[in-house]
């Protein structure tokens, strides 16, 4: 494992195992935990973190503070490689929650149940805006069973509306790995091969009741190449960690609240395909042995319809008969369909809007990042390229910032290293991780 | 109310034996920001341009001039915002050498959002009050190598809750604008009588996103969603999809170009196959059917082009048959 060498106590690193009480809000807490004794790593990353915080001229935190923020955000930008990966992005994810009485522990507030589901909301609604393409389905976890709560549908409404009946879903009794596990993969074993198969696990419990060994369901989800990741509320578990490493998925344990939220919200964007032609970094046994690593790659034909408004003249649909003016024309028949995405019914191609595709281009073509302008020479510009507002004078903003290093600029400026042009720290933060295109390039 | 114009200040202009001169499109132009400032005092406006090889700001409410000389007779902001759009755009065009360079409408789109989402930061725009919209005037056909960057923009416009407006004034319908107005919730208007722009400007574009809904604004009949192949730039409404990255190309190929994945040669072989010579000028022919039908939009809304693209297009059913065997 490794911990960041600076001691910022805003920044959490995702990485690190454990389970406490402290939020980043309350460094006293941390203080005096960090003082008794350091049972756990991460730990160490709040060790002494009150000797950076140092007060400016007026007596106020707010410039350190603004410092650690801005650290921590060119961090977090620093981290993905300028280089286009192969993701996969036609997903299918299960997401399993756990209703056991585990859950109604309140060291979470209002307690964990709750919070899972209010996250899970956000996740769900996240998820399909990043992945347009994708399935997801609910199974939840309650005395003992497997509980199929939303079946896989490529509708956020459906999901959310599942999830959102709280009456449904009160937590009771031990939760079973095993028999969850093994619904989520019978609802997944149809799937194409291009097509990911993921399961995502909210796991609240410290124990699991499994009608069989465990281990049988691990093996044939990796062998099935289905990707298991577990969020965990409570502690590590080394069956979960092994489900995890097995099956190439992401483990981890939460925190606190927003840790939670974190952890979740990482595991939004198409993961990196495994087993690529490149030897199989995690999980490689069964993958990147298979003597056609790309199997699955497929090249489909899609048409782009033209939507036709609420004013143009009535006429059946192809998929329903029924006589209305607005939908879709397939390019290719020209016959009309009331939907997209879907398949045409009657010449059977797959008819998706141009959009849906675009959505995830964003993580094939990245920003690579700007280089941070350091020295008074090199800052040229007036005023930021893509906001058009005016620099902060040089002479008075040199003077109390604290020196540069972590990627964070001394006089709040970027540098595009293809265009070169100068942008400020709120504009970098916006082209990197909202627009995804630089200005100045036009990509 | 937050504004935010965009004009593009390509050398299409110059192809003119428009009807529609850029003199006479400035006239126009600030007839219509001044009934846009008048019509609420907090009202915030900034004009950027995509001029030939750079995007600059003419105008923004937060960087205010000052007025050389004061007409008595005028309300001096409204002076005020002309006198600064046309110093602007003096020095720049004192300033060009060469017109040749391609303008970077999408660049500017992307400052625009950059603009608004400063203005948002810093406590300037609340995007639930100010509903902040962009209102494009495009004279430039599509850019399909802007194909990438104009989809980034329109969802980061979707994150903001930003409204594009897109005013077409001269050359084809853009199909990538469109989609841009029509997935941001905002009017796309192909500019047909250009004397009458004004009336145009203010009958569409000047009452906020929310107040369209009780006014009977223009909608937008037929919302093309074609999209830009990845190898060759073309246009296209069938096209190849990587299901790795989904990338699209306009033929079959053996290798993706942006992932690397090799695919099935069997595959490619069977798609190629059935991609007949009767098929490959698919991709013209309903683009040429759907600009046909472009001019009778105004009257009769999509209706009459639907049957005539059926009727017209021998080639729709034969092709489908052959694919169905293929």
């Amino acid at each position: 494992m490794d911990v960041d060498s600076d001691d910022s106590d805003i920044e959490i690193s995702s990485r690190n195992k454990g389970k406490g009480k402290a939020t980043a809000k309350k460094p006293k807490a941390i203080r005096t935990e960090a003082i008794s004794a350091q049972p756990y790593t991460w730990e160490e990353n709040f060790a002494r973190s009150w000797d950076t915080v140092t007060e400016d001229a007026t007596g106020s935190l707010q410039t350190t503070v603004d410092d650690l923020q801005a650290r921590s955000r060119r961090r977090r930008l620093l981290h993905p490689s300028g280089t286009a990966l192969r993701r996969t992005i036609i997903r299918h994810l299960v997401l399993l929650l756990d209703l056991s009485a585990a859950m109604a522990d309140r060291d979470m507030r209002p307690n964990r149940w709750g919070l899972t589901l209010e996250h899970a909301r956000v996740f769900v609604a996240e998820w399909y805006d990043q992945n347009p393409l994708g399935q997801m389905a609910v199974v939840g976890m309650r005395a003992g069973l497997g509980e199929r709560i939303c079946s896989m549908t490529s509708s956020v409404q459906d999901v959310l509306k599942s999830i959102s009946e709280k009456h449904k879903l009160e937590p009771s009794g031990e939760p079973s790995l095993q028999n969850a596990i093994e619904m989520a993969r019978s609802a997944m074993s149809h799937l194409p091969s291009h097509a990911s198969r993921e399961i995502l696990i909210l796991f609240g419990s410290l124990t699991t009741v499994d009608p069989g060994n465990i281990h049988d369901t691990i093996d044939a989800c990796a062998k099935a190449k289905i990707r298991i990741s577990v969020v965990a509320l409570a502690a590590e578990m080394k069956v979960c960690r092994e489900m995890c490493e097995r099956t190439s998925g992401q483990f981890g344990v939460v925190m606190n609240e927003g840790h939670y939220k974190d952890l979740l919200l990482e595991l939004v964007p198409p993961p990196a395909q495994v087993g690529a032609s490149s030897a199989g970094r995690i999980g490689g046994d069964a993958v990147s042995t298979a003597p056609k690593a790309n199997l699955s790659a497929d090249l489909l034909m899609m048409g782009f319809p033209t939507r036709l408004p609420h004013s143009a003249m009535a006429a059946l649909c192809v998929c329903h008969s029924e006589l209305k003016s607005e939908g879709f024309l397939c390019p290719r028949c020209l016959a009309k369909v009331c939907d997209v995405p879907t398949d045409c019914d009657v010449c059977g191609l797959m008819i998706v809007s141009s959009p849906h595709l675009a959505r995830s281009y964003h993580h094939l073509f990245p920003v690579g990042a700007f280089t941070v302008v350091t020295t008074r020479a090199e800052a040229e510009a007036d005023a930021c390229f893509a906001c058009a507002r005016p620099f902060p004078p040089i002479a008075t903003s040199g003077g109390a910032a604290t020196g540069g290093g972590d990627g964070v600029s001394p006089y709040g400026r970027y540098r595009c290293p293809k265009c070169s042009r100068e942008f400020c720290a709120d504009c970098d933060l916006f082209v990197h991780e909202v627009i995804h295109c630089c200005p100045g390039c036009g990509k | 109310m937050h504004l935010v114009v965009i004009l593009d200040l390509s050398k299409h202009w110059l192809d003119a034996q428009s009807s529609l001169p850029f003199s006479r499109f400035l006239v126009h132009l600030q007839a219509f920001l001044n009934a846009y400032k008048a019509a609420s005092t907090d009202s915030q406006l900034a004009v950027f341009a995509a001029a030939p090889g750079r995007n600059l700001l003419l105008y923004s409410d937060h960087e205010k001039g000052s007025l050389n000389e004061t007409d008595p007779n005028a309300y001096p902001s409204f002076t005020l915002v002309g006198s600064t759009i046309a110093e602007k755009l003096a020095a720049l065009y004192s300033d060009l050498e060469v017109l040749d360079e391609p303008c970077s409408l999408v660049g500017t789109l992307i400052n625009a959002l950059c603009y608004i989402n400063k203005a948002i930061t810093t406590g300037q725009c609340t995007p639930e009050t100010d509903e902040p919209r962009i209102l494009v005037f495009s004279v430039s056909p599509d850019l399909s190598t802007s194909y990438i960057p104009i989809m980034n923009s329109i969802f980061s416009a979707q994150k903001l809750r930003v409204t594009i407006d897109v005013c077409q004034l001269l050359g084809p319908e853009t199909v990538f604008l469109q989609q841009a107005a029509h997935l941001t919730g905002g009017s796309y208007l192909q500019l047909e009588a250009t004397e009458a722009l004004l009336q145009y400007l203010t009958m569409t574009f000047l009452s906020p996103p929310s107040i369209r809904a009780t006014l009977a604004v223009p909608i937008q009949d037929r919302v093309d969603f074609r999209a830009a192949c990845f190898c060759h730039k073309n246009i296209v409404d069938i096209g190849y999809v990587c299901s790795v990255c989904l990338s699209i190309f306009c033929q079959p190929i053996p290798v993706c170009s942006t992932c690397r994945t090799k695919f099935p040669a069997k595959l490619v072989l069977q798609l190629k196959a059935s991609q007949l010579p009767g098929i490959t000028p698919q991709t013209s022919q309903a683009s040429s059917t759907r600009a046909a039908s472009a001019p009778s939009r105004a009257d009769a809304p999509g209706t009459a082009d639907f049957d005539v693209s059926m009727h017209s297009d021998p080639n729709s059913l034969p092709r489908y048959t052959r694919n169905g065997k293929a």
